[in-house]
């Protein structure tokens, strides 16, 4: 192998001097995105693995770099150790372990719910008059577009147990002064779910139907019309075709909406901060809630540190499951 | 090697450079007893930055060589700032501090030196409750302005009690709190639509839950920091905030620190009284002048001891590290010790007295010249007991005692089991 060695010299200069002045732009390029990253993304992240290992608080003054030692001492594993101790009685790890449950209750309601009203909305639309559509679309698109806080207090409005819409709706149905309250009543249960997180999820739903109807939508509409053609002249009635031809042809947008809602389920935070603040009795504790309280309410970083660490596992999971369960071997 | 000495003699040079800037930075340089410069940090509150200003004008005017420059933060920036800057010595020379905080930071302040005031001269001139703040560990490490308190007596709306045929001279009894109380609800269809004594928001329930283990004559918190709450004491205060609701005066469902809170309620006419600290009329004057005309404060009845747990107050301390100490206890004691300046803040920010001498006589008259309604109050701030030196008094109040007392006024649990489980994870702070 003798290659390039009878190359001469100033053929080598050039391509140096090429190189060089291209390697420079390369690096002033990519240098600002690279460094934010760094510094605004694996920083932080590589801090919160360095935090859960601490029992560490900006309260106390601690010793070595960032206050990790001194007072706010190593501990190793002990915070996840302590999360899934079941006979210990630490009241820290059971609240972390009441919100894991909340959060997969909520998830696990927020996912079929949302299924179930959009996928069979987007079909709705996508069947009215052509000049309707773009008004629906709108209209339901509308509160995505909403803040979370604003949703989240307009919210709290109509579920106001003295002057809320929803039980002036009751009083005037029954004729009786109705004051429940919606929000605040750990004893109101509705099919073993507490109404203050059915009420949670009710404003979620409402905020969010909107992004996965426009993705239904969107995959109605890419369905090509020859295929529920070919359909009609079988002899297909309007139920056959939605069941055995769009449905199973939407089955990769089912999923795609199922894992990105079930994702940001787990994310939620806006409207259990306003709306409930966690209760009553931290019926509408969520993860994302109990990590902001223990780490900017009550100062207690390295535990919380600790829980956004599980949170990340969990929806790392969901979206492992995601990726494998998104691989068709088909396509349309 | 090379590059690793590099890396030393880089990190040595960035050092001294935040060290020169840190000395610099704190005000340093020229003190001594004609002049000198001293940075004071406060949180952004109007009136008390204005108040604040005003006494530093009048101090500057009376020594000409001394400058004072006022940094100010908003109220979370503040807290967040304290705790960034304490430990890395980055602090201004003067510290508006929150009583209950001053122990977190104690290594890091000055204890007041004796010239300016020994700790028994501070127990004669302040009420224990916001003095008890500032003394870590037998040292007085600053000097209150105020005292907080947010139990002891009750907004009553003049007009509904007039309408009620409820007096306003006060009660010998909780049972005769409890029955004006009663006759101030309103109640349609077995639902509460006004309520007549309203104490259900978080710092309501936690306040009330430990004054009357006081006023029963327990205690909460042994010398040891062990608390204990499964005592004949906390169970009869838990069993009398109870009776407020079995009694219907007030729904913890309907009233709460979400829905309804305390001031929201009183002053939109949903609650006839309301238990929360006088700081709210001001506050809500200006929105509800129909109400806040109506609006006076009387004393709750109290048991056998008439205590009550408060939460110190704001005060102001000097760090440990400032150069012109001297110059900045001359100030905090211009401020916070002398009796007309402290009333004269006082009067501005619309707060109760720290010091004791301003809570009566022509001192007590001028500030009730200006806030009537405070009058209810100055005749109970020596009764005020510093909650006490808690390892995290927002957890214990937000995240032990609110939810258990809620969970017995709630039917959720019953007193013992709520008791027991507080001190169990009170304990384990």
């Amino acid at each position: 192998m003798t290659a390039d060695t009878s190359v001469a010299p100033g053929t080598q200069r050039a391509a140096r001097g090429i190189d060089a002045p291209q390697r420079r732009f390369r690096w002033s390029v990519l240098m600002p995105s690279v460094g934010y990253l760094l510094f605004f993304t694996l920083l932080p992240i590589v801090w919160v693995f360095a935090l859960s290992l601490f029992s560490y608080s900006p309260r106390r003054e601690g010793a070595g770099l960032g206050g990790l030692g001194g007072d706010n001492p190593f501990v190793g594993l002990d915070n996840f150790r302590l999360m899934f101790d079941f006979s210990g009685s630490s009241q820290l790890a059971e609240t972390f372990r009441l919100s894991v449950v909340t959060t997969l209750i909520f998830a696990f309601i927020v996912l079929p719910l949302n299924l179930l009203i959009t996928l069979p909305l987007a079909v709705m639309i996508e069947s009215v008059a052509r000049r309707l559509r773009p008004l629906l679309r709108t209209v339901f698109f509308m509160p995505v577009l909403a803040s979370a806080v604003a949703v989240a207090v307009i919210w709290q409005y109509v579920l106001n147990p003295q002057y809320g819409l929803a039980n002036a709706l009751i009083s005037k149905v029954t004729g009786h002064v109705t004051a429940i309250a919606w929000l605040n009543d750990p004893n109101i249960t509705v099919l073993g779910v507490p109404v203050a997180l059915g009420a949670v999820t009710v404003a979620y739903l409402w905020m969010d139907i909107g992004y996965n109807l426009v993705i239904f939508i969107a995959a109605l509409q890419g369905i090509p019309r020859s295929l529920t053609e070919a359909a009609d002249l079988d002899g297909a009635n309007a139920w056959q075709r939605f069941w055995l031809v769009t449905l199973p042809l939407l089955r990769p947008t089912i999923l795609l909406t199922a894992v990105l809602t079930m994702i940001s389920s787990f994310q939620a935070f806006d409207l259990f901060q306003v709306m409930t603040v966690g209760g009553p009795d931290n019926q509408t504790r969520v993860l994302s809630l109990d990590i902001y309280e223990n780490a900017f309410r009550f100062q207690s970083m390295g535990w919380a540190a600790a829980e956004s660490l599980v949170l990340l596992l969990i929806v790392l999971l969901i979206t492992l499951i995601q990726a494998r369960l998104l691989r068709t071997k088909w396509s349309y | 090697m090379k590059r690793s000495r590099s890396l030393a003699l880089g990190v040595a040079a960035l050092a001294l450079l935040a060290t020169a800037c840190t000395s610099s930075g704190s005000g340093g340089g020229d003190a001594d007893a004609t002049g000198g410069t001293i940075r004071i940090w406060t949180h952004v509150n109007k009136s008390f930055n204005k108040a604040y200003g005003e006494l530093a004008d009048a101090y500057m005017a009376d020594n000409p060589g001394v400058t004072i420059d006022f940094e100010t933060f908003d109220y979370d920036t503040y807290i967040q700032t304290l705790q960034t800057s304490l430990p890395a010595g980055t602090e201004a020379d003067v510290l508006q501090m929150f009583g209950s905080w001053t122990c977190s930071y104690s290594t890091n302040l000055a204890s007041v030196p004796g010239s300016v005031m020994s700790r028994s001269e501070a127990e004669k001139a302040y009420f224990p409750g916001p003095l008890g703040g500032y003394l870590c560990e037998d040292q007085l490490y600053g000097l209150p302005q105020e005292s907080n308190i947010e139990y002891g007596a009750t907004l009553v709306n003049t007009a509904m009690a007039g309408a009620a045929g409820v007096g306003l001279d006060g009660w010998d009894s909780f049972d005769d709190f409890k029955a004006d109380a009663k006759k101030l609800t309103v109640t349609e269809d077995g639902v509460i639509t006004r309520a007549g004594y309203h104490f259900t928001t978080n710092d309501g329930m936690a306040y009330t839950f430990l004054s009357l283990i006081l006023q029963n004559g327990g205690s909460y918190l042994s010398d040891d920091g062990t608390f204990s709450f499964q005592t004949p004491e906390a169970q009869a205060s838990m069993e009398l905030m109870k009776s407020f609701v079995t009694d219907g005066i007030v729904d913890p469902t309907l009233f709460t620190d979400t829905t309804n809170w305390v001031g929201d309620c009183y002053f939109t006419e949903l609650c006839a009284m309301g238990l929360v600290g006088p700081w709210v009329v001001p506050e809500y004057s200006a929105d509800f002048p129909d109400v806040a005309a109506d609006t006076v404060y009387v004393p709750l009845p109290t048991l056998e001891n008439p205590s009550f747990a408060a939460d110190s107050g704001w005060g102001l301390t000097v760090s440990s590290n400032s150069q012109e100490q001297d110059l900045a206890w001359d100030f905090v004691s211009y401020v916070a010790a002398n009796d007309s300046n402290a009333l004269q803040w006082n009067i501005d920010t619309g707060t109760l007295p720290a010091l004791a001498a301003n809570a009566k006589g022509s001192g007590a008259k001028e500030l009730l010249s200006n806030a009537a309604y405070l009058e209810p109050f100055l005749g109970i701030l020596g009764n005020a007991q510093y909650l006490g030196s808690l390892p995290d008094r927002d957890r214990l109040f937000y995240k032990i005692i609110v939810p258990n007392t809620l969970d017995v006024l709630t039917d959720q649990a019953t007193v013992d089991e709520a008791l027991a489980k507080m001190e169990q994870e009170a304990n384990q702070l």
